[in-house]
């Protein structure tokens, strides 16, 4: 494939992705090019960063085709320094800062090299994902701030003018956020000039946490690093072990697994739906929106036993079997969902304010989207054909059949109509799934001590692409567990979308994104 | 999408229709809510089961189990504050000693009631 | 004996005392039916039905602590909820509500167009009072107060000129008065217009951009909290109140109505609660069809479409009044 740099690079086939590259430190940008030459629908799914002792690892995995190449180099921990990649892929910015901070890697040439999880009086030197990171420097730390948190100057909340651009901060507490995460608008009159965000205020270290756990209870951690898409997270990380482990999951297994991963886009889409009406001041679809989307959560309790986190997955199958009488109930609800999902279409298709409010703001043309690398539903309403369940089958998607939506307008209207529609693709994927569901075992016994080996695996989660990293050095407990959630990729399309549009704007096409920042922030 | 596109909002119909329908709200705390059989809800535990192995305690993702000295042998103390109620203790006790139950209504002032102790007894501790 | 009246008229029947429970009521009936709409309970605690709930809330926030913001212009931040609270009491005194107004010898020629004046200062106060906090949101709350405010106000008086020309009058009693037919009837353009722009007037969707909490937060009221809060909350009842109990006068033919026995004041009362309660039935249902507009489509809705309208609207009143209503009525 890379013929050009044969000799300086190793091409190891189906490893990590459809093929690893091995790579000399300086010669990152080179590959990263030949694979933009190779294909303009490249982007960046994730950088990962690997503590390996004397040396960092640096993994860029690259998505091409819809599957992963992962480009592989490392440097050494004493000079970490590699060259920054955010000027041939844009989307790689936010990714190449969480590295820098986690691990301390320096970018040479990244544009904006601040910091973008850690807390702005985290020490200089300390690298929490680094493996002689000590807990007792945060401690220290912690220590020291709160007697030099005095000394600081209170933050200033004020719009602070510069010129003509006036100050507008958003966040970390605003009524347009439900979660706290800042973002700095500098505003020209009406009209959005700049945004800066600033992620990271809930921080929780999920990925250094589950190094300290076992496999079976990492299931249940990463489970919570989002409360709405928490199967998807958890599906991820289990698929992620079983292809370390080769393990086959039985059929069974695989379509409940299936079935319960589309009632979570179900509710979550929903859920942002609902949202998405209440941030343009539309109360009543707001209500009837969450009204509809209650029948979803009595059918995860009743498959799981619990309304939101269902804790369904495990290393090996799932953890309940799906009874016969339950296969009525659930064919019941999603018919009435399916009914109330012909109400809305005519509601996008007809209600005058709502259309007002959401066509033609925040348009991202396809271009910025591949080069930004955004995922999911934001994608695929800027006219990119991607959805992980299609272009790398995993579970039980590879069987059955559905069409992923794409609309070509890439606006506000086009990001809520395409989860719409999606809804009404989910029932259908349920529908399919209740009626051909095998017969078998639903879990099979996988030993606690996973085999050493490390693996890639992606999820189409219900904000677009989860990509899941896992290292096992052969204990129960995992060597490194690196987690690139949605949101995290889709941020630099807000800020692209906001800048030139109307402050009045902002809610809307921000939760047209449908952000999750717990995610983002892990 | 071969749908023909109205000009009219549902909407108009839909909120009228609503003012002559049952609210959708179920009155919670004055009618009580029903989980689905399989709910996990509080733990009960059944002490003559127990074989004392700390595996329950040794697998919570949450630490919430604590092993504590009943009558001369270890058993499972459940700190329910805690718990995330995701049932691996249940799971990875080999003897079934552990069962959820439908009792969900666990809020509390007292952070010493929100556990599920080990009864000495001989007697199945009831849910509430 | 006369100034026993009077003052009995002013504080409690049909003035103080009877427009504060009426708002709290209107309040209640508001919440509870947007509720229905939304196929929610709506206030389900308080009294039967909720009914409490409204004077429930007003006394929570009293006992609430008061807080005035380091950098808030003090006298202004404290004063200006309670004028504007006043000031709208004051403007309702002047609508017959039992027949005549609370203050009975209050009716002069033109007071419609003092009635409106007054909402105008209220609204003014309620400015003042997102002003005076210094709170960025509280700013941008209060400047969208105002200027959606005389953007809509011109539309809406443009249209409250439709009746009076029917009539013949200036005067709300005169105006109240002379509807045999209610206007409603003789002149329905003005009347859809006129709940338009009171849409506008109220800050109801999909009007309401001073209180759009994604953007804005609480808008005007963003710093304020406790008593002054219950005020700037029961001003804005008020002002819904006052709106419809001018679509009722304007359109809806005041308080008269059948009187089947005794007093007429009682059913002239009971049928002016009736209908300002349908028109705040109606502002409801609109509010729940729609969703916000951005603040340039408000003013662009305001000055191309509702401003020539209602110029036109009133265009049409005077020729029909003119022309086709004397061959008929």
């Amino acid at each position: 494939m890379q013929a050009r740099l044969s000799d300086k690079v190793q091409i190891q086939p189906a490893y990590l992705g459809k093929a690893t590259i091995h790579v000399d430190a300086g010669l990152n940008r080179d590959v990263v090019r030949i694979l933009l030459e190779n294909d303009g629908n490249v982007g960046i799914s994730a950088i990962t960063g690997l503590d390996m002792g004397e040396k960092i690892g640096v993994m860029y995995h690259m998505r091409t085709d819809g599957l992963i190449v992962t480009v592989r180099t490392e440097v050494p921990k004493e000079n970490p320094q590699i060259a920054s990649i955010t000027d041939l892929i844009p989307g790689a910015n936010f990714h190449e800062r969480e590295v820098a901070d986690l691990f301390g890697i320096v970018f040479q040439g990244h544009p904006n090299p601040a910091r973008l999880v850690l807390p702005d009086d985290w020490p200089a030197n300390l690298y929490p994902l680094r493996k002689d990171a000590k807990l007792e420097e945060v401690t220290a730390n912690v220590e020291n701030c709160a007697s030099c948190s005095a000394q600081h100057e209170p933050v200033q909340l004020q719009p602070q003018s510069e010129g003509k651009l006036v100050n507008i901060v958003v966040g970390p507490q605003h009524p347009a956020l439900l979660e706290p995460e800042k973002f700095q608008i500098k505003v020209d009159g009406e009209t959005v000039n700049d945004v800066e965000p600033r992620i990271g205020y809930v921080h929780r270290g999920v990925e250094k946490a589950s190094e300290q756990r076992t496999y079976l209870q990492d299931v249940y951690l990463v489970e919570r690093i989002c409360g709405i898409c928490n199967s998807c997270h958890a599906a991820c990380f289990v698929e992620t072990v079983e292809k370390i482990m080769s393990v086959e999951v039985p059929a069974r297994a695989k379509y409940i697994r299936t079935i319960i991963l589309e009632l979570n886009r179900l509710h979550s889409h929903l859920l942002l739906l609902g949202h998405a009406g209440l941030e343009i001041g539309y109360e009543t679809l707001f209500q009837y929106m969450w009204r509809d989307r209650e029948p979803i959560m009595d059918l995860t309790e009743m498959l799981t036993g619990n309304r939101v986190i269902s804790s369904a997955m495990t290393v090996g199958g799932v953890r309940r079997d799906l009874s016969e009488t339950d296969v009525p109930k659930i064919k019941t609800r999603l018919e009435a969902l399916m009914k109330k999902m012909d109400f809305y279409q005519k509601l996008y298709d007809s209600e005058p304010s709502f259309r007002m409010r959401t066509r033609k703001v925040g348009v991202l043309s396809k271009e910025d989207a591949l080069r930004l690398c955004v995922v999911g539903p934001v994608a695929r309403a800027s006219g990119v054909n991607m959805d992980v369940r299609k272009d790398d089958p995993y579970e039980a998607y590879g069987e059955i059949p559905f069409k992923v939506i794409t609309r070509t307008e890439g606006d506000t209207f086009a990001r809520l109509q395409v989860r719409l529609d999606e809804i009404t693709e989910s029932i259908n994927i349920i529908d399919y799934a209740v009626d051909h569901l095998p017969s078998g075992p639903y879990r099979i016994k996988v030993p606690r001590v996973v085999t050493a080996g490390e693996a890639v695996n992606r999820v189409e989660a219900p904000r677009g692409e989860l990509f899941y990293y896992v290292k096992s050095n052969g204990t129960a407990y995992p060597e490194r567990v690196k987690v690139r959630t949605p949101t995290f990729a889709n941020i630099p399309a807000f800020i692209k979308t906001a800048i030139g549009g109307s402050i009045a704007d902002v809610p809307a096409n921000f939760v047209s994104l449908d952000p999750c920042f717990s995610c983002t922030d892990r | 999408m071969s749908k023909k596109k109205s000009r009219v909002s549902p909407m108009i119909k839909e909120v009228f229709a609503h003012i002559f329908m049952k609210p959708a709200t179920c009155k919670y705390p004055f009618v009580k809510a029903e989980v689905p059989e399989g709910f996990r809800g509080k733990q009960v535990f059944d002490i003559n089961l127990c074989a004392s192995c700390g595996l329950c305690s040794r697998d919570c993702p949450a630490k919430a189990i604590e092993m504590v000295e009943v009558e001369g042998k270890r058993r499972p103390l459940f700190h329910l504050d805690q718990c995330i109620f995701c049932y691996q203790c249940a799971e990875s006790c080999p003897r079934n000693a552990i069962k959820s139950s439908m009792f969900f209504e666990l809020a509390s002032t007292d952070k010493s009631n929100l556990v599920v102790k080990p009864e000495p007894s001989h007697q199945e501790k009831s849910g509430a | 004996m006369l100034d026993f009246l009077l003052i009995f008229r002013v504080l409690v029947f049909p003035g103080f005392t009877f427009i504060l429970f009426f708002t709290l009521f209107c309040d209640w009936v508001e919440r509870k039916i947007e509720a229905r709409m939304q196929n929610r309970v709506g206030p389900a605690v308080a009294g039967p039905a909720g009914i409490l709930q409204p004077l429930a809330d007003f006394i929570k926030l009293l006992t609430k602590e008061e807080i005035i913001p380091r950098d808030a212009k003090k006298n202004i931040f404290r004063i200006a909820p309670i004028i504007a609270f006043s000031v709208m009491v004051f403007a309702i005194c002047f609508l017959p509500i039992d027949g005549s107004s609370a203050i009975s010898m209050s009716g002069f020629t033109g007071d419609l167009i003092f009635i409106m004046a007054l909402v105008t200062v209220a609204n003014f106060f309620l400015f003042m009072s997102g002003w005076a906090s210094s709170n960025p949101y509280g700013g941008i709350g209060a400047a969208r107060v105002l200027t959606q405010f005389l953007g809509y106000d011109i539309p809406l008086f443009l249209l409250a000129l439709t009746p009076a020309f029917l009539a013949g009058s200036l005067t709300i009693s005169a105006i109240a008065a002379s509807q045999y037919l209610p206007f409603i009837l003789l002149a329905p353009w003005g009347f859809v217009l006129f709940i338009i722009a009171l849409q506008a007037e109220l800050e109801k969707d999909p009007f309401d951009i001073p209180h759009a909490e994604s953007e804005v937060v609480g808008g005007l009221e963003t710093e304020y909290c406790g008593g002054k809060l219950a005020f700037l909350h029961l001003t804005r009842d008020v002002q819904i109140v006052l709106g419809a109990a001018l679509v009722v006068e304007l359109f809806l033919g005041g308080p008269y109505g059948p009187v089947f026995f005794g007093l007429p004041a009682f059913w002239y009362s009971l049928w002016f609660v009736l209908k300002v309660l349908a028109v705040v039935i109606v502002t409801e249902y609109v509010t729940c069809l729609f969703a916000r507009l951005r603040i340039d489509q408000v003013l662009t809705a305001n000055w191309r479409m509702l401003l020539p309208l209602s110029v036109l609207s009133l265009a049409l009143t005077v020729a029909m009044a003119t022309y086709v209503y004397p061959m008929v009525v």
